[in-house]
């Protein structure tokens, strides 16, 4: 193969793809160091234990892990895609007895030397996993049986991360398992029964939590039920409650909700241009929590220093990075390959919606990261391997 | 069917997908943009709101100055420890979790059970106040004095004023000062913090005219009505201080403290700068303001008088002192109990100015007035009036008015004006005053403006009391008809009359200067506190002339003459008074307050002027319960004059002295040019 040749062909690398996730880690590089910079406690640690050095670090491990995962085709990893699908499952019952508990979750798995949130592995697993279930002629997909496994392969990771508790990450599954299957050409009436059952469920759910009396509603935990709470604008205190009661429940709703009013008024007071790259009061004042302020509230601290335009860049940014996903997936080898490629930029799109969304008051609180901004091994790590499946997929294209 | 073709192209259902993420990706724009560019605005105030502070920064205070530019009041820095709360932030988040662990774990123990949310704040409370205290106690180690911190006070200042410095100490010596400076260690969160502080470097001097000051922090009108803190600022509560508070005070500033989520200050930034007040210089001349004081506390030091020195050429008050009186530094930074016991004695008075501020009968000193409306109704002045012996006292003189005998302390015999005057003979004044009438009397004092406002810019100015027909006409309707025997008292400056000192400076200065009545002067101009400064006030205070007296100079010269004489002459009443090479023309006075029949205190006068040939200063003397106007007040007159002769001496000799140095100079100079 000489020059001419490479040239004529068609690149091997999704070059869009690859300038928007640089782009997206810069911006995440820039913003985890002006967001911790305030941080008393870290500012006596050396450099290379500062958070944006860390996550410089996560991302060298990323992308080396995302080359790693292009040296083969996607067909030899989903060859042991259920044995990685199950070895997840038993890591997510580990993490349940003997995970660590940080922010009112058993999320995490110590290692000493690096905690392991094994739920942002067990997304890309579930993806695997599914693409390679879902992968079979249409007429098996009509099967109730074949249906119903499919459903339980979802619903066992999905119970497993809500009993952590973690609902942000048990929530995405649903969206990811929905649009797989409908890909996959499951019949269309199932699915359609499929939502309005998840609607219906879900519907029920809220109504329940915001309008039932105590004793009629769902065991949520405390914390989850005021986040709902607090995001549809209700009173904590039931109508019966006393006036010391009220009070107290005021004062605790004030307090609730002091986060996403905080995050609010970064948002909103970064106006068009922002304050201004490590200018933002909020943070270095600690208005914004200083606890969250560099993973799950981290859009919040882009867009009070950086405005509107920098809101609307990092959206961008995702948007260059999902369609290039549609357009591997439109252009995959297989229906393996575009049901993984769907399953990964579905998985994007809601952690990207949820994130931005809860910082702008667009849906309730649930702690789920900003995918390659916010702080954080795990994710940083989980995203830039599914990036690498991306790439993958488009390397073994169809020519 | 169209709906099947669409299913069979391939990408149906990716697309289907991307329109979820495009209309997902919109909404997320389209609030950001309602969020930062709708309401921006909003949440960038909310933000400023919550996250800054406003704080008033009083101006510093304009002097009063005396007409030779020596401060009677000014504003100097003043020094104290105070306390840094957000550097002690750490200490007190230390001091907090070793106390709360250890509780914890006793409370646990002890009774099973956690701390509650209330236990919690009770112990990092204590935990604040003991990192302060101990920062407190060793800043008191540093001074050599120890300093308590009161726990409650310490607490209000945390929950309240957060974000401003605790002052924990009094003001520091410049020894206290230099120890501090000098230390290589400071405690945590201490430090000096500096202020302008009212300072009158007289005391006691002119106390009553300059006035003093109560702590006032309140914004005043016309600036911005909210501020989260306000620094210590005072306003004048009476005298010069009152009246021209407005200029003293200047513009306050404000500056914007940067505090964050805990309310701990991290930075401030100042918005706009305060604006000094301006000056305001008297016509009072510091020098002879001692000359008068110290003269008027020869007898003791609580005598109960005042004194004015006034310049009978323009009205211009030189000096005025009231007895007793108070040190204005005691209101600094606030009035001790003790002092205030002292301030509300009811017989000693001390905040009352009693040049200005109370009601004497003039006694003797009005019969200058008498004696011009006799004139001046074409009485011969030549003419002899025998005054009869009093049968009770046959040394004195007595009058018979009605069938009321009015008692004289002059000697029986033959007067005429300028002896009645000499020897202040009662009886010739009623005689004469009655022979020249009732409104003859009422229209001369009219002249002098009795019983109206001297307008002296202090709020100490009393009118006094002077009758007039329509009040005369009053009281005969309510049953006090006006009889001779009220004439008869008038015309000795007794009954129904009240004056004070300065009224009486501007009689005797009218007289001097010939005829013109002037409304004192005590405020010369406002200015800007340092010259050249461009956003200081300037504004002149001219003489005011406020009518003529329209009697004639001969008049006019025989009374001054007779007042000459009852300084010079041996027979005078004032003579204790004379100063050798000065001639000063006076009048004496003592007056009576009864209550019923009984005479309870005595109200002695002397009021001059001097030179007598080209009159420069007027001098009136008044004290309650003297003797005599010729014995108790005469003298402390003549001991102002050899004051004030002193000063012009001392004056004399530093210009020529100048002058000399002058002329050394230029010699030198043309030497040198040479």
């Amino acid at each position: 193969m000489d020059l001419a040749d490479l040239k004529k062909k068609e690149s091997r690398l999704m070059w869009l793809l690859m300038v928007a996730i640089a782009g997206l880690m810069v911006i995440g590089i820039a913003f985890v160091y002006s967001a911790s910079e305030a941080n008393e406690a870290l500012a006596s640690l050396p450099f290379y234990r500062q958070r944006y050095f860390m996550q410089l670090v996560w991302y060298v491990l990323g992308v080396a892990s995302a080359f790693v995962v292009c040296l083969v085709t996607y067909h030899t990893i989903v060859r042991w895609s259920y044995l990685i699908y199950w070895v997840m499952i038993g890591l997510l019952f580990f993490v349940l007895i003997f995970g660590v508990k940080r922010y009112g979750g058993t999320r995490w798995l110590d290692f000493g030397f690096f905690q392991f949130q094994p739920s942002e592995f067990a997304k890309i697993a579930f993806i695997i996993a599914f693409a390679n279930y879902l992968s079979r002629p249409i007429e098996e997909l009509k099967k109730t049986k074949v249906l119903c496994k499919a459903l339980g392969m979802a619903f066992l990771p999905f119970i497993l991360i809500l009993k952590e508790p973690d609902l942000g990450s048990a929530i995405v599954f649903m969206p990811v398992c929905l649009a797989m299957m409908y890909i996959a050409e499951v019949p269309t009436r199932f699915l359609r029964n499929l939502i309005i059952l998840t609607v219906a469920v879900s519907g029920l759910f809220f109504v329940d939590i915001l309008f039932a009396p105590p004793n009629w509603q769902i065991k949520l935990h405390d914390y989850q039920r005021r986040r709902l709470l607090v995001f549809f604008g209700k009173d904590y205190a039931p109508a019966d409650a006393t006036p010391a009661e009220r009070k107290r429940l005021q004062l605790q709703q004030l307090n609730d909700s002091y986060n996403i009013r905080q995050a609010l008024i970064s948002v909103g007071s970064g106006g068009i241009f922002g304050k201004g790259w490590r200018q933002g009061t909020q943070t270095a004042l600690g208005y914004l929590p200083r606890a969250v302020a560099h993973n799950d509230f981290i859009f919040s601290v882009i867009a009070e220093e950086s405005g509107f335009v920098g809101g609307i860049i990092v959206v961008a940014l995702y948007g260059v990075i999902l369609f290039s996903g549609i357009t591997i997936a439109s252009r995959a080898g297989d229906q393996l390959g575009k049901l993984i490629a769907v399953g990964i930029v579905v998985l994007i799109f809601s952690h990207v919606f949820i994130n931005i969304g809860m910082n702008i008051r667009v849906v309730p609180v649930t702690g789920i990261p900003l995918p390659l901004v916010s702080y954080g091994g795990s994710s940083v790590i989980c995203f830039l391997v599914a990036a690498g499946l991306l790439q993958n997929i488009y390397q073994n294209r169809r020519t | 069917m169209a709906n099947t073709d669409k299913k069979e192209q391939p990408e149906y259902r990716l697309r289907i997908i991307s329109w979820f993420i495009v209309s997902g990706l919109f909404m997320l724009v389209s609030v950001l943009w309602y969020l930062q560019v709708v309401k921006g605005k909003e949440f960038a105030d909310e933000q400023v709101f919550q996250s800054s502070r406003s704080v008033r920064i009083p101006a510093v205070r304009g002097k009063i100055l005396d007409a030779n530019g020596n401060s009677l009041a000014e504003s100097r820095p003043s020094y104290r420890l105070c306390l840094y709360l957000e550097e002690l932030s750490p200490l007190f988040k230390k001091a907090y979790s070793t106390a709360i662990t250890n509780e914890a774990q006793q409370v646990l123990k002890q009774h099973g059970r956690r701390l509650s949310s209330q236990e919690r704040q009770l112990i990092a409370r204590k935990a604040r106040y003991w990192a302060a205290s101990n920062s407190i106690y060793r800043a008191g180690l540093l001074l050599g004095q120890q300093i308590q911190l009161n726990e409650d006070y310490f607490d209000k200042h945390y929950r309240e004023r957060l974000a401003i410095p605790m002052p924990i100490s009094a003001e520091l010596t410049s020894t206290q000062m230099a120890m501090f400076q000098e230390s290589s260690y400071i405690p945590p969160g201490v430090d000096i913090d500096v202020q302008p502080l009212r300072f009158y470097p007289y005391n006691t001097i002119a106390a009553h005219i300059i006035g003093y000051l109560a702590r006032n922090d309140q914004p005043v009108d016309g600036e911005d009505a909210f501020f989260n803190y306000l620094l210590p600022d005072y306003k004048g509560v009476i005298g010069i201080e009152w009246v021209f508070d407005n200029y003293l005070r200047g513009k306050a500033g404000y500056k914007s403290v940067m505090v964050n989520n805990l309310g701990y200050r991290q930075s401030e930034s100042v918005w706009t700068p305060a604006e000094p007040g301006n000056n305001v210089v008297l016509t009072i001349d510091v020098k002879i303001q001692e000359i008068a004081e110290k003269s008027l506390r020869t007898g003791f030091e609580n005598v109960k008088g005042a004194v004015v020195v006034m310049n009978p050429e323009n009205g211009d008050i030189l000096a005025i002192a009231s007895s007793p009186s108070y040190n204005p530094n005691d209101f600094i930074p606030r009035i001790s109990s003790q002092e205030m016991t002292y301030l509300n004695d009811s017989n000693l008075r001390p905040m009352i100015n009693r040049a200005s501020q109370e009601r004497y009968p003039p006694g003797s000193v009005f019969k200058i007035v008498t004696a011009l409306a006799c004139l001046e109704s074409g009485i011969n002045p030549t003419e002899k009036y025998i005054v009869q012996p009093d049968p009770s006292n046959p040394s004195h003189g007595c009058i018979y008015v009605g069938n009321r005998k009015i008692r004289d302390t002059a000697p029986p015999g033959e007067y005429d004006l300028h002896r009645a005057l000499v020897k202040s003979s009662n009886s010739y004044f009623i005689h004469c005053g009655l022979k020249a009438g009732l409104k003859r009397i009422l229209e001369m004092g009219n002249r002098f403006y009795f019983g109206k406002s001297m307008e002296l810019p202090t709020g100490q100015s009393d009118k006094g009391f002077f009758p007039d027909e329509n009040w005369i006409k009053g009281q005969s309707q309510r049953g006090n008809i006006w009889t001779d025997g009220d004439t008869a008292n008038l015309c000795i400056g007794q009954g129904s009359i009240a004056v004070n000192p300065v009224q009486i400076a501007v009689l005797i200065s009218a007289v001097a200067n010939g005829g013109k009545v002037f409304y004192p002067r005590l405020v010369q101009r406002i200015e800007p506190m340092e010259i050249g400064m461009s956003t200081g006030k300037k504004l002149e205070f001219s003489t005011r002339t406020r009518g003529l007296l329209n009697v004639s100079n001969e008049h006019l010269q025989f009374v001054k003459k007779a007042m000459l004489d009852d300084v010079e002459d041996i027979e005078g009443t004032g003579r204790a008074a004379a100063v050798t090479g000065l001639k000063i023309a006076g009048k004496t006075g003592t007056a009576e307050v009864q209550e019923g029949a009984v005479t309870v205190d005595k109200i002695a006068w002397f009021a001059s002027y001097a030179p007598y040939e080209s009159p420069k200063y007027v001098v009136v003397v008044m004290i309650e319960g003297g003797v005599s106007g010729g014995r108790t007040c005469a003298p402390i007159a003549g001991q102002i004059y050899r004051g004030i002769l002193n000063l012009e001496r001392m004056k004399r000799l530093k210009a020529s002295q100048l002058a000399s140095d002058d002329t050394i100079k230029t010699e030198f100079a043309e030497i040198g040019t040479n």
